[in-house]
């Protein structure tokens, strides 16, 4: 579902909602993502996008494991 | 005054000593009302038939994209269609491994992987552990075997996804035995051999036994009675096949299916597009499109239409429509509809769904229609006496056709005897 927000169009599932928008403050520009459940935010750059795209989807998937970054404990 | 009324239970086992409970129960020409009330009769179907048998649960045009999922039923059990990565659909159980709660809760969404709003548990769409919070509770990373339940067995059949909780069982092509034929036809309707069931799903909530929908979908004794309403409003023909003078039957498919074979009467007309009440000249491009895909054989294709068939349990393709049933209670259920679309066929496609919609939408007349018959049919079957519904109607004239198969005529009750006889030997069977 995408709809208007200050933070940029809206991404959203019943597990997470986020909001992405291209930023200009920069040099060049970056995507801007917020989390809009805990308002962090995160800039991504086009090497850092093109590199997501050519993640392996196994590595992907461990980002999704909770345990992995977030709630490490 | 008190009355005293015999139970159910004595006067079956007066009327024939011996045999099975079903036996008794299920007789050729009748069956016992406690079949439609008994909610010990609608545990041991949970377990003997919508436990182990083939249901119908939804379609793979549901999920289209990959990481696309659905909520389903199949009967008791709240189900998640998914399309995983490679493109493959499965059936999760909706709970969690951890501490049972329902994981997904939208009806549909597009997501790789499901977090338990719990405790965060997340899971693969392919129901596949992938992580908890602070996993040194449980000694590190990976180390449950744990995941979301699935559906024992998933296959499809045209694109229509039926699951089996058993693990082991008649294949889904030997459960659908003749009644792939049925299905066949239905997709020989698209131009391009494929329908999609995209168009929404209505859902009705029915203070009915499932099996008097099941028992109804091919009894083509009421149409003139309980349509009669819906066939004056629209000028529809279809009410006169179902009389002692039609030359339609009603075919017993084997394995619990049956259907209201209307090709005889609209190979006598022989006008293409009469089955859908219109003409070729009023759908051009589909016609068109019929002819470059099936070349002489489209005449005959548009001229004996979409079929009518009860699929056993809870599949019944009404020519432009397809219902699910699905069992709530022993006096409850739901049908799930929607409108059929066949791919390359958008010219079709845009009157099934505004038929549909005046058949079996919230303001239609047909299902309202039958749906009162079912509540009251319910209402009615819970009072002492008589205690038995008639089933015998045809059962003097019934034959064989060229294929083997047992057929009455347009008003018999050849497809109700056929589901009874499938339905004994599934409850016959050991828990």
């Amino acid at each position: 579902m995408t709809a208007i927000h200050p933070a940029g169009e809206i991404i959203e599932s019943e597990f997470a909602s986020v909001a992405v928008k291209l930023d200009h403050d920069g040099n060049a520009v970056r995507l801007r993502v917020e989390d809009l459940r805990t308002g962090r935010v995160r800039f991504l750059d086009a090497l850092e996008l093109e590199s997501l795209v050519w993640l392996a989807d196994g590595h992907l998937t461990q980002l999704l494991d909770p345990s992995h970054e977030r709630w490490r404990g | 005054m008190t009355a005293v009324v015999p139970s159910p239970s004595d006067v079956v086992a007066e009327v024939q000593e011996g045999g099975s409970r079903y036996d008794r129960l299920i007789q050729p020409a009748r069956v016992h009302g406690t079949l439609y009330t008994d909610p010990s009769i609608f545990a041991e179907e949970l377990r003997k038939i919508w436990h182990r048998t083939w249901v119908f649960v939804g379609h793979e045009s549901e999920v289209p994209q990959v990481n696309d999922y659905v909520r389903k039923q199949l009967a008791d059990q709240d189900v998640v269609m998914t399309r995983d990565k490679e493109g493959e659909v499965h059936l999760l159980i909706n709970r969690c491994a951890h501490r049972g709660l329902q994981v997904c809760d939208d009806k549909a969404g597009n997501s790789s992987s499901f977090r338990c709003p719990y405790h965060g548990w997340t899971y693969r769409n392919t129901g596949e552990l992938l992580g908890y919070p602070y996993n040194k509770g449980y000694g590190g990373k990976k180390q449950l075997p744990l995941g979301m339940g699935k559906v024992a067995r998933v296959a499809s059949y045209q694109g229509f996804v039926f699951g089996s909780l058993a693990e082991e069982g008649p294949s889904l092509e030997e459960h659908l035995g003749a009644a792939k034929g049925e299905i066949d036809r239905l997709v020989g309707l698209s131009p391009e051999g494929k329908v999609s069931l995209d168009a929404g799903w209505l859902r009705h909530k029915t203070r009915s036994n499932w099996k008097f929908l099941a028992e109804n979908e091919t009894d083509g004794y009421h149409p003139q009675f309980v349509h009669g309403s819906i066939f004056g409003v629209t000028g529809s023909p279809i009410g006169e096949l179902y009389s002692d003078n039609s030359t339609a039957v009603t075919r017993n498919l084997g394995d619990g299916h049956s259907e209201n074979d209307l090709r005889p009467e609209f190979r006598g007309f022989a006008e293409p597009m009469r089955w859908f009440g219109t003409t070729p000249d009023r759908v051009p491009h589909y016609v068109a499109a019929m002819k470059e895909a099936h070349g002489d054989a489209a005449d005959r294709v548009m001229i004996e239409g979409a079929p009518h068939v009860m699929i056993f349990p809870n599949l019944f393709i009404a020519e432009i429509q397809v219902f699910n049933i699905q069992p709530v209670a022993v006096g409850e259920c739901v049908q799930y509809s929607t409108a059929v679309q066949f791919d390359g066929g958008h010219e079709l496609n845009m009157r099934m769904v505004s038929q549909s919609i005046g058949s079996v939408g919230p303001a239609g007349m047909l299902l309202a229609d039958d749906t009162e018959m079912y509540e009251r049919n319910q209402r009615g079957v819970a009072m002492a006496d008589p205690e038995w519904l008639d089933v015998r109607r045809g059962l003097h004239r019934e034959s064989v056709d060229e294929n083997g198969f047992t057929i009455g005529t347009a008003t018999d009750e050849t497809g109700m005897r056929g589901f009874w006889n499938h339905y004994k030997s599934l409850m016959e069977a050991e828990d």
